[in-house]
């Protein structure tokens, strides 16, 4: 079923999202990365960091969120959603003890091939209203009705 | 953009070269971390169910190992400046102790002024391309600078 035009250009209020030394360090060992500044204060500060900081797409947690938002407000569950692409333009880096806002557009809505395509925008900016990053994301959203084959 | 013999970067230098190994106890950490519980990274029923061949590993994931390569080159995750990929096709995590693997390579496709990177990257399972358009712009290594990490 199309999603209704009317929805583009919603904006979704700024979510709360406190970044947590031990998120960090679950998030740096999911993804297999030892680096130092991940987990160690004085590593992190002898890259001339304020404390311990992120792995770059650590940002998209917060973003997710917002997507979840989204599509909990569109009604579109979440096996039908498909991540298209994705683009983050950083500001600074992710650091620990941030108290992170995130803004969440739907820009664009579009139809290709019976799916709908959504563009959506996420802001991430610290408590001080200092920008994080933004990310650009291309989600596509399979019709209802596709059973799938087999069983 | 004049190609001069002190450039420390030339187009085309591949500048990173890297395999990942991807199993199913890492799409569950992964899961777990990020907060991305959808089934079709975890549930062989259910992905089979929406038309995949079985589990697959997060998009995210992905580009997040690709992103493991751009810093352990730059040295920084704050050296990342734009950071952006297709997820072309899925990777899928077979269900047993070696898991997939996942080539990940950054090649210069541009060298700035300002003194910035432009990477190219391409991320293979086997010879086919699974992140396409995968792109960023890096502020590179300092030369013979102090390699802290």
């Amino acid at each position: 079923m199309p999603i209704d035009p009317s929805v583009v250009g919603r904006n979704y209020p700024p979510q709360p999202y406190e970044v947590s030394r031990e998120k960090i360090r679950e998030f740096a060992e999911a993804i297999g990365d030892r680096r130092r500044s991940y987990v160690d204060t004085q590593a992190a500060r002898e890259r001339g960091h304020p404390d311990v900081v992120a792995p770059p797409t650590f940002a998209l947690i917060p973003v997710m969120r917002g997507f979840d938002m989204l599509m909990a407000d569109l009604g579109i569950e979440f096996a039908r959603i498909v991540h298209v692409d994705e683009r983050i333009t950083y500001s600074r880096a992710v650091t620990v003890g941030d108290r992170l806002q995130t803004t969440t557009r739907l820009d664009k809505v579009r139809q290709v091939a019976g799916n709908d395509l959504l563009t959506v925008r996420s802001e991430v900016r610290d408590e001080q209203g200092g920008d994080v990053c933004v990310s650009l994301a291309t989600l596509l959203v399979r019709p209802e009705d596709e059973g799938g084959s087999g069983d | 953009m004049t190609e001069r013999g002190t450039e420390p970067f030339a187009v085309g230098d591949v500048v990173a070269d890297q395999t990942y190994w991807i199993t199913r106890e890492h799409l569950v950490r992964y899961a777990g971390a990020s907060g991305d519980f959808n089934p079709i990274h975890w549930n062989d029923r259910v992905a089979r169910a929406v038309g995949l061949p079985g589990v697959v590993a997060h998009g995210m994931l992905t580009m997040a190992l690709a992103g493991r390569l751009l810093t352990d080159w730059a040295g920084d995750p704050a050296s990342i400046i734009e950071y952006g990929v297709r997820f072309a096709r899925p990777v899928v995590v077979p269900d047993d102790d070696a898991g997939v693997a996942v080539r990940v390579a950054a090649t210069v496709s541009e060298a700035r002024d300002d003194g910035n990177v432009a990477l190219e990257i391409t991320v293979r399972v086997g010879e086919q391309k699974v992140l396409t358009q995968a792109r960023a712009l890096v502020r590179p290594p300092v030369p013979d600078g102090a390699r802290a990490e």
